[in-house]
């Protein structure tokens, strides 16, 4: 199934007994992340007997804030969902900006649902609000 | 057509054949005596009867134009008009064989009229079209005022005053003398001594324009050496839900008062101004809330803090925006001798609602100042304070902590998920500093690693966002600006004041770019200043030229 | 005080200074700079002379001295910024301290114009002869101008622009103002020696330098200018599209005359990237003149930038061979467009013969 509203971004996606693999060509910035993020939450979704995804990144070109914003979202929902994310074939750009980041461990580090736990149950829970230093309330418009 | 013997006496004879027209005809021969004049003309020019000269009994416009018919050369292309008695007509001559001309007179009155009235409504229109033009063009109430003012001055009235709602105790008031630029007063006056005014400024109800009696006008009403008053009007100025103002029309007692459809055409008139200062007003008063809020987000000027240079430059994206998703700040050390920390950084996303995401970052850093020498705890509570489940929108920054040490400057920096400053060393090259650390709001827990560093003077640090490396342009179009042409620049750079690296780096990128789209881009420098006896150093260093 | 009758003394206490504070600023030493100048004013010279005679003239000198290449650009803006810490210092003594006695008016670079230091000499003059100025800065967008405009209710803009390359921008900006009835003012080296394109883009007034724009303004306000001009009635001749054309497409323009010169001169294969950098910028340059001269309809503009370039490159020891080249391949590309086509002509004939390479490197 391939499925492109951008122009500049072709999603391609292959399903198999557990796993699901998308195949990412062209830039994922401001216009096109959406698009992916909305394509991941709807296969998670369709498919809860997901245990892979697999991004397949070779052809991903530009990648801007808001693209890694989704990288970073996705890598939410599929710990949330118990599938592993593989961020696979990453090119070289890809990689530096994950590196300046620091979020090349967090979203490369393809761990069980029980190891990556304590962090993520943080995030992945409706926000409880835990945090004594918290300055700022949760908003949905920042 | 008429034979020259038959005009001779068929002149008296009633029931000539030109009686039946349906305009007063008159026959002249060469010599300009009347040759025959039908019933209608007649009745128009009673003297004008056979064997009078035209001189002598028709008016001097028409006599003029039998002799210009008569002249060779100056033949009359169109038809001649004037007055007769009370009455306009048109004079169509048409010339005989014999030399002998028949004037056709055509009653053109009524058509005179219409079209004296067309052209006044043309030209109002066009003084309308006109004020409309010179009204929109201007959102500044002030000078809505003046124009509405000067144009009713010109147009309408000896003087015109245009009275604007006050705030306060004064109501600003412009006047404007025919011929002279308008003046702009605060008049401490009560708009209720003169009757309408305050009607007229409330703009509800609505009222009709309103006389008032010259005698009682209050001094401020009339400009000086305006001379003795004839007639004053006072025209609401309708505007969108708020009041626009009045407007007060001044003739001198020497000219006409004002007709009633002058005083409609000047309602006309006031209803563009008072829209046009109504919008100017609504304008200001968001520019004005806009100004308050962009404060807050708007990049601080920087400058010398406890002994160290900074310097800070930012374009947004945008070029009719003022902010985006770039920041910094400088907090100068709340106690001497203590570190002021700057900080630097670009949330995901852009414009406005990136912005105000910066708005919260940088209040955040504010509040965590306290603790601003360990930034390692900074990042983390900035990270908690900014992670939601609803999103992972993160943003990326740099903190750096200077403090001046003897003429050195001691820097401990670290970056949250962002590119490593730069380091501008004496000898001329290049480091980046050994600091890194995860972006923050969108992972559970955000870690860092400081750089501690020592600046000698003249030495610079660099604080930038990728909007600098990433630039699109060069020979390609496509080819970013990359750190490597950064460094290389920067390399160029060494004892310059903080300010013109910034400008330096600014317009390296610019050039660059080009007209292309770029993103915000923010550049901070933190410099050693130079101490005065190093000031010999590289004045006569030869430029490289590189090509 | 030593307030001298002598004009000569005058002159001679003039260039000290201006020699004084040319060695300050090309070391790039701020606290000598500012001394230097607080100094003046405490002697009782005039502020507007210290501001034009002194500290514009040192900044005239930066531009020559970076054009004989004996400054680098940056350089350039090392001194520059000395020579603005030394306005501001001059602004906040009390010698220079003046209260507004007449109107507003706005002081602006036009954007992409990034030397400030002009409209900002010109500011301080303003304010010294009492008008109340908003000072704007360097390349400033023709929205934010406006939007200034409509809230200050300025008497006139005063516009600066010292490349002639920001002319069509500055056209824009110009017929903007002029559109919510705001006069404007320009100045600076790109409006012309004596002001031609200033006339053509239909300011409303020219000054050759700050002097002579404050006598302008003090001689009696700009004329409100009229709001329905259009401002294709000052540039008829761009109906032909040739500017927009050649605007539009100068970065392929650019990218054409590089492959040819590749193929034309091996030795630039090996060029390294700061050489092709370099290199593209030259190209975008002579591209964009020629681009400004289709604009003003001017063709003297584009060869005397072509001379210009020629006397910079030479002086930088850089052989000039592929110059003509250039504009060849140019006007191959743009035989379609009379004017352009005649403007590389009178460009590749201003350069004359030109001397065969001594060495490997091109321009």
């Amino acid at each position: 199934m391939t499925t492109s509203p951008s122009p500049y971004l072709r999603l391609t996606t292959v399903d198999a007994a557990t796993t699901v693999r998308i195949e990412v060509n062209g830039d994922l910035d401001y216009d096109s992340a959406p698009h992916l993020l909305a394509v991941v939450t709807g296969k998670l979704a369709e498919r809860p007997d997901l245990k892979d995804l697999h991004l397949h990144c070779a052809g991903l070109g530009a990648i801007d804030s808001i693209g890694l914003s989704a990288l970073l979202m996705i890598h939410r929902h599929t710990s949330t969902a118990g599938v592993r994310l593989h961020l696979e074939h990453r090119t070289a750009r890809l990689e530096r900006l994950l590196a300046i980041t620091g979020t090349l461990d967090h979203l490369t580090t393809v761990t069980t649902g029980d190891a990556n736990a304590p962090a993520d149950t943080a995030q992945a829970k409706p926000r409880t609000n835990a945090t004594p230093a918290r300055l700022t309330g949760p908003d949905s418009t920042a | 057509m008429v034979s020259p013997e038959a005009h001779s006496d068929s002149t008296t004879e009633p029931g000539s054949p030109w009686d039946g027209a349906p305009y007063p005809v008159l026959l002249t021969d060469v010599q300009g005596m009347v040759v025959l004049s039908n019933a209608a003309a007649a009745v128009l020019l009673p003297a004008a009867r056979p064997g009078a000269r035209l001189k002598d009994v028709a008016p001097a416009w028409l006599s003029a134009a039998h002799d210009v018919l008569r002249t060779p050369g100056l033949e009359a292309s169109r038809p001649l008009s004037g007055v007769m008695g009370a009455r306009s007509f048109e004079a169509h001559p048409s010339v005989q064989a014999d030399g002998s001309v028949v004037w056709w007179l055509v009653d053109d009155t009524d058509h005179r009229l219409v079209r004296e009235a067309l052209t006044v409504e043309r030209e109002r229109t066009a003084f309308l079209a006109e004020a409309s033009n010179m009204l929109l063009s201007s959102l500044n109430l002030g000078r809505c005022m003046g124009v509405t003012a000067q144009l009713a001055a010109e147009y309408l009235a000896d003087a015109a005053l245009v009275v604007a709602p006050s705030r306060g105790r004064r109501m600003p008031v412009v006047t404007s003398l025919r011929g002279a630029s308008p003046t702009t007063k605060h008049e401490a006056a009560d708009p209720n001594d003169v009757p309408g005014l305050s009607e007229a400024l409330r703009g509800f109800p609505p009222v009709p324009s309103r006389w008032i009696d010259p005698g009682g006008a209050p001094r401020w009403m009339v400009p000086e050496d305006f001379g003795p008053v004839g007639s004053i009007v006072i025209t609401p100025l309708p505007g969108h839900g708020v009041p626009a103002g009045a407007l007060i029309l001044l003739r001198r007692s020497d000219t006409m008062a004002f007709t009633q459809n002058e005083e409609v055409f000047a309602q006309l008139f006031a209803a563009r101004a008072g829209a046009a200062m109504s919008a100017a007003r609504l304008y200001a008063e968001q520019a004005a809330i806009t100004d308050v809020l962009m404060q807050e987000l708007l990049p601080p000027t920087l400058h010398q803090i406890c002994g160290i240079d900074f310097a800070g430059g930012y374009r947004p994206s945008a070029d009719h925006e003022r902010v985006g998703g770039d920041f910094y700040d400088v907090h100068p050390a709340a106690v001497e001798g203590e570190a002021s920390l700057v900080a630097l950084g670009d949330v995901c996303g852009k414009g406005l609602e990136a912005a105000v995401l910066t708005g919260k970052i940088r209040n955040t850093l504010q509040a965590l100042l306290p603790m601003a020498d360990d930034h390692q705890r900074m990042i983390s509570l900035l990270n908690t304070a900014l992670l939601t489940s609803h999103h992972t929108r993160f943003a990326t920054l740099v903190l750096a902590s200077a403090v001046r040490n003897g003429s050195d400057v001691e820097l401990r920096l670290t970056s949250a998920g962002h590119p490593p400053p730069l380091i501008l060393r004496k000898n001329g090259t290049v480091e980046e500093a050994d600091t890194s650390g995860t972006l923050v709001g969108a992972l559970p827990h955000a870690t860092a690693r400081t750089a501690a560093l020592t600046l000698s003077p003249g030495e610079s640090c660099v604080l930038y966002t990728d909007g600098i490396t990433e630039a699109k342009g060069g020979l390609t179009g496509d080819s970013q600006f990359g750190e490597d042409r950064l460094k290389r620049a920067l390399g160029q750079c060494g004892g310059m004041p903080a300010e013109s690296i910034v400008e330096h780096v600014q317009m390296l990128a610019a050039q660059w770019v080009g007209h292309r789209p770029h993103d915000d881009m923010a550049v901070v420098v933190i410099a050693a200043p130079r101490t005065h006896h190093l000031t010999a150093v590289s004045g006569h260093t030869r430029g490289r030229f590189t090509s | 005080m030593t307030s001298s009758p002598n004009r000569l003394q005058d002159q001679g206490r003039i260039r000290n200074l201006a020699d004084e504070l040319w060695q300050a600023v090309q070391a790039t030493d701020e606290h000598t700079a500012t001394e230097v100048v607080l100094r003046a004013l405490e002697e009782g010279m005039e502020p507007e002379t210290v501001l034009l005679d002194v500290i514009a003239a040192v900044q005239g000198k930066v531009g020559e001295e970076w054009a004989d290449n004996r400054l680098t650009v940056a350089q350039e803006h090392a001194a520059t910024a000395i020579s603005e810490r030394a306005v501001a210092a001059l602004a906040l003594h009390p010698a220079a301290r003046t209260e507004p006695t007449r109107g507003r008016i706005t002081v602006a670079c036009v954007d992409g114009e990034w030397h400030a230091l002009p409209a900002r000499l010109l500011a301080e003059v303003l304010k010294l002869h009492g008008w109340r100025v908003d000072y704007l800065g360097a390349q400033v967008p023709a929205p934010h101008l406006i939007a200034h405009l409509h809230r200050s209710d300025a008497d006139a803009v005063a516009l600066s622009s010292s490349i002639a390359t920001r002319l069509p921008t500055a056209h824009a900006a110009i017929t903007a103002c002029q559109a919510i009835a705001v006069p404007v003012l320009v100045g600076g080296a790109a409006f012309g020696a004596d002001g031609q394109y200033a006339r053509l883009l239909g300011a409303d007034a020219w000054a050759s330098d700050a002097r002579t724009a404050a006598d302008r303004l003090a001689r009696g306000p700009l004329a409100r200018p009229r709001t329905n001009h259009q401002p294709i009635d000052d540039l008829p001749h761009l109906a032909d599209q040739e500017y927009t054309m050649v605007a539009r497409s100068s970065a392929a323009l650019v990218r054409t005359v590089f492959t040819g010169l590749e193929e034309a001169f091996p030795a630039f294969r090996d060029y390294t990237e700061l050489q092709r950098d370099h290199t593209t910028e030259d190209l975008t340059h002579i591209v964009q003149f020629l681009a400004t001269a289709l604009y003003l309809g001017d063709t003297d503009l584009f060869t005397g930038f072509i001379t210009w370039t020629a006397r910079v490159l030479s002086s930088r020891g850089v052989p000039l061979q592929s110059l003509p080249p250039s504009l060849g391949i140019l006007a191959g590309e743009l035989k379609d467009f009379p004017r352009a086509t005649h403007t590389l002509e009178r460009g590749i004939n201003a350069l004359g013969p030109v001397p065969p390479p001594t060495t490997g490197n091109l321009a």
